[in-house]
């Protein structure tokens, strides 16, 4: 065959073709997508009719009503629906937004670092070590937390007068807010760092120059007009990541603890090592309760909570990145 | 023997096994408790025996504990080791157990609670190896698990019996948590060769040799 002609592949592609089998796979996606948020409202809704607003509210043992509710099916006496989820909500603003916070700040500095100061063969190395771990199996950074991380918080940081303190209520046994926040950190700052070196790499150069022939030095250069310019991309990497972290579910069924319990900031420090249970691990732990019609709603209504905060987390990313795109770059 | 014959094992719970033999996904399921009314259309089978032992860290130094005791640390109402003789410990217990998903979890409801649903100060791990690694890492940890899990932990006398094979394989049970070990079937015609196959795993000396190596305790199998 001579060099640039094009090869035959069978029939021919035309671009009209190209384009409507294209379309077509687009919408099966988009209909697979309203599908699935069809699927999940319906079956959750009967959890959220009955409870109204105070689904999202406190009050009564979150674990009770789950086993009321799962067992009300096989009584014959009418199914219970009553949930107050507060307790797994408040667990998961905690440990995610925990997570996001210490990630957000770590995988900045560190992404700063990468661009701007790490001489270039380090930057070559580090940048695809970056790029696996933000690809390991959650489950991973789970065993490495029951095995590493819970042990030490459990047997060195927790002390004998704060186990007693709460004894017959919780247990302080490493199982905590501060383990799942540390591994979620650690899961989740990988992805940022990957986003945020891609957007400070691709900073206009100019810009960049321009401040340093000004005698700026090289942290200011890099802290007031790179990490501006990329400030949308910083939002979406960090939208990308919470996105991430509320839908853990198996790692944090691993280590967050299994009791529906609403850690208290009141309580001072000791909340950081009190056990809890989010959302998503609420599910992995009672799928078992799905022949349960009640129970499944309830778990539905879940599912549904979970895929209703994701879309508005990026809806609200959308926003944030078109206010500040101003600032130019990514 | 039928070489035509292949097994698919779906490691789901023992509640999650029941379901599929009732609607048909399995024509067979293992189980590690007693029916319950919602296993309506399934027949259950004794294939062999397991007990359930309970569970210290190697550095606790209790030899024995009474179901009573047992019943009251999972209940939260004892919550130091210095309620229960003999573990030489003044810390707070950490009781560790199942999810629902676990039949060990309903087993142990059954048998030592008395069906009340445990404190919330039990930790409910997702797999019977995290529950052995919980009691394994934390010296005031307490925990239970099948007879084949017990290594790197120490199991103690429950109600002043040793949890072993000896007192678990023979009628009458003397270990209290001797437990049956189910093989689950649908009511209505069960399939010959499963059938067959459960036989053989009941009653054969080879069927006998495996499940003792595998931590169980092989109950008819001949010798």
């Amino acid at each position: 065959m001579e060099e640039g002609l094009q090869p035959e592949y069978g029939p021919k592609w035309s671009d009209q073709r190209v384009e409507r089998m294209l379309g077509a796979l687009v919408l099966a996606v988009v209909a697979l997508l309203v599908g699935l948020i069809v699927v999940v409202l319906a079956n959750g809704w009967p959890s959220f009719a009955h409870n109204g607003l105070s689904w999202f509210g406190s009050g009564g043992n979150v674990d009770e009503e789950l086993n009321a509710i799962s067992q009300s099916a096989e009584t014959g006496s009418g199914y219970v629906y009553t949930f107050h989820a507060w307790p797994l909500i408040w667990s998961t603003i905690l440990i995610c937004g925990g997570a996001v916070i210490v990630g957000l700040v770590t995988a900045l500095f560190i992404s700063v670092f990468l661009v701007e100061f790490a001489p270039a063969w380090m930057s070559n190395v580090l940048r695809p070590v970056v790029r696996f771990l933000a690809s390991v199996p959650s489950v991973i950074y789970g065993l490495l937390g029951v095995l590493v991380l819970v042990p030490f918080i459990g047997n060195h940081l927790i002390t004998e007068h704060q186990k007693a303190s709460v004894a017959g209520i919780i247990s302080l046994s490493g199982y905590s807010l501060m383990a799942a926040v540390i591994i979620l950190a650690i899961m989740i700052a990988p992805l940022m760092v990957s986003i945020f070196t891609d957007a400070l790499s691709s900073v206009k150069p100019g810009w960049l120059e321009g401040s340093l022939a000004l005698g700026v030095n090289r942290w200011r250069t890099i802290w007031k007009i790179g990490v501006r310019a990329a400030r949308p991309a910083i939002v979406a990497g960090t939208v990308l990541a919470l996105a991430r972290a509320i839908g853990e579910s198996v790692m944090l069924a691993m280590i967050s603890g299994s009791t529906a319990f609403a850690p208290n900031p009141a309580d001072g420090l000791i909340f950081i090592y009190e056990p809890s249970r989010p959302l998503a691990p609420t599910i992995v732990k009672s799928v078992d309760q799905l022949s349960s019609p009640p129970a499944k709603a309830t778990l539905f209504a879940i599912a549904s909570f979970l895929l209703f905060s994701g879309a508005l987390f990026s809806l609200a990313g959308w926003a944030t990145r078109r206010a500040m795109s101003r600032y130019g770059a990514a | 023997m039928n070489p035509k014959i292949h097994f698919v094992y779906t490691a789901d719970g023992g509640n999650a096994g029941i379901k599929d033999v009732q609607n048909g996904t399995s024509q067979f399921a293992g189980q590690a408790r007693t029916p319950l009314p919602s296993d309506a259309g399934t027949t259950y089978i004794k294939l062999y025996l397991d007990g359930l032992c309970l569970d210290v860290n190697p550095k606790n130094k209790l030899s024995n504990i009474s179901i009573q005791s047992a019943h009251d640390i999972y209940r939260g109402l004892l919550t130091n080791w210095s309620q229960i003789p003999g573990s030489n410990l003044t810390t707070t217990i950490d009781p560790v157990g199942r999810d629902t998903n676990g039949g060990t979890y309903n087993f142990f409801l059954q048998s030592v609670l008395n069906n009340e649903p445990p404190a919330s100060n039990v930790n409910a791990l997702t797999a019977d190896g995290l529950v052995v690694n919980a009691v394994k890492q934390d010296p005031n940890a307490i925990g239970y698990a099948g007879l084949a899990w017990q290594k790197g932990i120490k199991p103690v006398k429950v109600n002043g019996v040793k949890c072993e094979p000896k007192n678990i394989s023979v009628e009458p049970l003397k270990y209290p948590l001797s437990r049956y070990i189910f093989v689950v079937l649908p009511t209505d015609n069960p399939s010959p060769a499963v059938q067959k196959f459960v036989d053989w795993a009941r009653t054969s000396p080879e069927a006998g040799a495996v499940i003792n190596k595998a931590g169980g305790v092989a109950a008819f199998n001949k010798k």
